[in-house]
């Protein structure tokens, strides 16, 4: 990254700020080059993590010839190999997420951005995609804060999806993974098959972390007294009498949803988080996901 | 009580009801998804037209405000009664004595309150007329229910000089009454002695007396007379103090606008002082006679003379050669008096008419000539009938009924000591009337003109009565000579009185006329008035001051002559009495309601306006419902904003 390109969607502070933090990676993976990530493969570094007899083939600089003189026999010594990851931000580019006050795509993105400029900091593998009519277009996994402007110029394309389809989306981009670390899902899971689409991408070896983006006024939303809701995504219209009963059996039901989205990935070790498109994105990086263990 | 055709409107209640239940035309509003929302209605069915009605306080609320505007619409009322009628008359005194004006008093504004109090008296739609009067009406609002309107002229009225005249007022109510017979007159004033009119009025009159001092001394009368030959001239100044405690105040005299002469009058209570001054020069044109410091009423403590010209006419005195009557008529510088009995009469006629030298004035003291003289003249105690009228029994020891205070024949005449031993009484021919009588109307006095001569009589004989003793009779004398002989400053009198307008002939050539008007406190204003046909008519004065009328013209002859001087003063006793009158004189004047309903008027108390502010109160609380803030949107306005999300981090 240089000073001279200017970043579209942070300055130059916030960006320093960001490589304070890297993804978190509860699962050891299995990379394939040496990255800054502990990795379950023993190999070669200078952090110790075992010995194993020695069998024929293996390398004899890693033999550990103090023990050979105490013991006589041969022992390998094994180093805990660090390896790089692929971090995967995927971003639901939905109509319905075209929505809110903020906006809910234009918070997706700058999220997915900062998460994604997190990983190339890290020297880990980023890939990003958005999920949009059943399908999940994106860019080749990238590696280096070069490629971060790649990266950004990317996620602020507009985009023309109309319907999500998140199942069939998010099972094109499990289909075709690549590599293995923590994977980002940015979305409203506004989509009759969002839990379809989580136990797909739970189902990889990646580690799932789930961004529910709301708008505000979707937490809590404000009714006319005798409204026609038209879905901003399928044109369907929902007639309501936004009384308080009704407003009250709304929060009652979102509330509902989102413990039973946070059980289910929660049960497949992934981590839920619930993230209003007004939430200050410093505040979303440095302490909610933090504390969420998503970032560390 | 209400009108009940106007509860027709409960039906609008159902049909709220109805409105509610009906399933309406909603209003389109998109949101990102209705994912959640689908869940959540999936109970309503959708496309029936009718839905169960369930609480809201919206409902609750319109229909609060349905009941309400119908209830408005219905005009409720209590029956009370109003002391004022739908259409009111308000009569604000402005005369002079309204002016009165003390550390404790402000007359003027305690009547401006009153009036407004009247106007915020008035019924529910009632209607009100302000007028304010003084010698004559001005209307300054007609009819109108704008009570704003109302209080604006109301705030607008200021004191006259004037003297109080109702006449004009109340003929203006008689009229409106005459149109609307739901009619009040309300008068405010201080009822200190205004002129009613003779026949009263057909509504009810209400009276709003205002006032409380009587503390004021006024000039009551002023007179300059030229004695022949003298250096000096006699001024006649009265002060009269009608107030109920003794006055001390002192009297300064200018002449031409300088001091001649100061002193202290001590003038009794209810009573006047006069004094006689000798000391004014003769040759003084302007005499202004004033009372130093201040009472009550300011207009009249300043009064005016114009010094008449030396001009003298030939009076016959015909006799029997009474010495006061002499000494009277002789005193009068106007007069070059002549005497003869009545034998030389006819020889005195001849000699004058062969001399070329006429008499302008004829004093026939009990005497009648058989033919009428050729001039003016005094009869005095005639025994046989004349032009003057017809003259019968004798009266004895008549008594004076109370005299018209405005009568200018007994202008400073005071006549409440004087006595009569026996009078004759006189049937007046036409053109003459009584200007003193007995209570039951037979003249004593009176005076007119008959085929353009002008006539008196004094109907009793001098020496039966103690007249010629008191200082009413050089006055009466002086009064009757001026009527007799109307003196004049050109083409004004010498003296007028406060809102008399005048009409005289000035020289043809004049087109226009500056009138100056000097006031009390010597400033001056100008007017130009147009002079068609040769005849000027000069509008009343309105203010205690010397009057001067200029010609305008072209002609260096004419122009910037002074056509006539006046002297115009307040010289009214009703309104230098500042001590508020009686009322019950003006309420007297108008019609006594009818019926036994006790006082006042019935009227209608309407509560259809606090409805009305309560249904607008309700509409507020119902946009309020509808549009009510939750509690991000109060978090929005009041409380900490969050960086957003989609927003740029710093």
């Amino acid at each position: 990254m240089t000073t001279t390109e200017r970043a579209p969607f942070f300055d130059e502070t916030f960006l320093r700020r960001l490589e304070q933090l890297e993804l978190a990676s509860r699962r050891m993976t299995a990379g394939r080059m040496k990255g800054e990530r502990r990795s379950v493969r023993r190999g070669q570094s200078v952090e110790f993590a075992d010995y194993r007899n020695y069998a024929a083939g293996d390398d004899l600089r890693q033999l550990d010839w103090n023990a050979y003189a105490r013991l006589e026999k041969l022992f390998v010594k094994l180093f805990v190999e660090e390896e790089d990851v692929t971090v995967h931000i995927l971003v639901d580019a939905s109509r319905s997420m075209d929505y809110g006050e903020p906006n809910k795509l234009d918070a997706a993105r700058r999220a997915a951005a900062a998460l994604g400029y997190l990983g190339l900091a890290s020297m880990d593998r980023v890939s990003v995609a958005f999920l949009g009519d059943g399908q999940a277009s994106g860019l080749r996994p990238m590696r280096g804060k070069r490629r971060a402007m790649e990266l950004f110029r990317f996620l602020s394309q507009p985009r023309t999806e109309r319907l999500t389809g998140l199942a069939s989306a998010a099972r094109a981009y499990a289909g075709r993974m690549r590599g293995s670390g923590p994977l980002l899902l940015i979305s409203d899971l506004m989509d009759p098959g969002y839990l379809d689409a989580l136990r797909d991408l739970a189902g990889t070896r990646s580690q799932l972390s789930v961004l529910h983006l709301l708008a505000p006024d979707e937490i809590e939303p404000e009714i006319p007294p005798d409204a026609r809701l038209v879905d901003n995504e399928t044109g369907h219209s929902v007639e309501v009498s936004g009384d308080d009963d009704l407003v009250e059996r709304y929060r009652a039901r979102l509330a509902e949803w989102q413990a039973e989205i946070s059980a289910f990935v929660n049960k497949r070790g992934g981590a839920y988080v619930q993230v209003p498109s007004d939430l200050d994105l410093a505040d979303l990086l440095f302490d909610v996901l933090r504390r969420r263990r998503v970032v560390e | 009580m209400i009108l009940p055709l106007a509860l027709i409107g409960l039906v609008s209640l159902p049909v709220i009801v109805a409105f509610y239940m009906l399933r309406l035309r909603r209003r389109d509003m998109p949101v990102g998804s209705t994912f959640l929302w689908q869940q959540l209605i999936r109970d309503v069915e959708a496309n029936a037209p009718w839905q169960r009605l369930r609480f809201s306080w919206l409902l609750l609320v319109q229909l609060l405000i349905a009941l309400i505007v119908v209830l408005a619409a219905a005009r409720p009322f209590t029956a009370t009664r109003s002391d004022l009628a739908a259409n009111v008359v308000l009569i604000v005194d402005t005369s002079a004595s309204m002016a009165t004006r003390t550390a404790d008093e402000d007359r003027l504004a305690l009547a401006r309150e009153r009036a407004a109090e009247v106007v915020g008296r008035l019924p529910e739609g009632g209607r009100v007329t302000v007028v304010a009067a003084a010698d004559t009406a001005n209307v300054l609002v007609s009819e109108t229910d704008d009570r704003d309107a109302a209080l604006e002229a109301i705030d607008g009225l200021t004191p006259t000089q004037l003297p109080g005249d109702l006449t004009d007022a109340f003929a203006l109510s008689s009229a409106l009454a005459a149109r609307d017979s739901d009619s009040t007159i309300v008068v405010v004033t201080d009822a200190a002695g205004d002129r009613l009119p003779d026949v009263g009025v057909g509504a009810p009159v209400i009276v709003e007396r205002v006032g409380a001092t009587d503390a004021n001394q006024s000039i009551a009368a002023l007179s300059a007379l030229r004695r022949s030959g003298g250096a000096q001239l006699d001024l006649f100044v009265a002060v009269a103090n009608p107030s109920e405690a003794e006055a001390v105040r002192r009297l300064e005299v200018y002449a031409d606008g300088s001091l001649v002469d100061a002193r202290e009058l001590t003038i009794p209570a209810g009573q006047r002082t006069e004094a006689l001054i000798t000391t004014v020069p003769a040759g003084a044109a302007t005499v202004e006679a004033r009372l130093a410091g201040s009472d009550a009423l300011a207009a009249d403590d300043r009064a005016f003379a114009i010094v008449p010209a030396e001009e003298r006419t030939r009076a016959l005195l015909v006799g029997g050669g009474n010495a006061y009557l002499e000494n009277a008529l002789a005193l009068l510088p106007r007069l070059e008096l002549y005497a003869v009995g009545a034998a030389g009469y006819e020889d005195a006629l001849e000699e004058a008419a062969a001399d070329g030298t006429p008499y302008g004035l004829f004093v026939f003291d009990g005497v009648v000539p058989d033919e009428a003289p050729p001039g003016a003249a005094i009869y005095i105690d005639p025994g046989e009938d004349g032009d003057f009228g017809t003259v019968g029994a004798r009266l004895d020891g008549p008594a004076i009924d109370r005299t018209d205070p405005e009568e200018p024949l007994l202008r400073f005449v005071d006549l409440t000591t004087v006595h009569i031993g026996r009078a004759r009484t006189i049937e007046l021919a036409d053109g003459m009337r009584a200007i003193v009588a007995t209570p039951r109307a037979a003249p004593l006095v009176a005076a007119g003109e008959r085929d353009g001569r002008r006539l008196a009589v004094i109907g009793f004989d001098l020496g039966e009565s103690d007249l010629p003793l008191q200082v009413a009779f050089p006055l009466l004398m002086s009064n009757i000579v001026d009527f007799l002989l109307p003196a004049s400053e050109g083409i004004l009198p010498s003296s007028m009185p406060l809102g008399q307008s005048f009409s005289a002939s000035v020289d043809p050539r004049v087109e226009r006329v500056s009138v100056v008007t000097t006031g009390a406190d010597g400033s001056g204003t100008a007017v130009e008035i147009g002079v068609v046909g040769g005849q000027l008519t000069l509008p009343g004065a309105d203010s205690v001051g010397v009057r001067e009328v200029r010609a305008i013209s072209d002609d260096p002859d004419l122009g910037g002559r002074i056509l006539g001087r006046t002297a115009v003063n307040l010289f009214s006793a009703d309104e230098s009495d500042v001590a508020p009158g009686d009322p019950l004189r003006i309420s007297d004047m108008g019609r006594v309601p009818e019926g036994d309903d006790g006082p006042g008027q019935p009227t209608r108390a309407e509560w259809w306006w606090p409805l009305a502010l309560a249904a607008l109160l309700l509409l507020a609380v119902e946009w309020l419902l509808f549009h009510r803030p939750t509690r991000r949107t109060l978090a929005r306005a009041f409380g900490r904003r969050p960086l957003p999300l989609g927003g740029r981090a710093r």
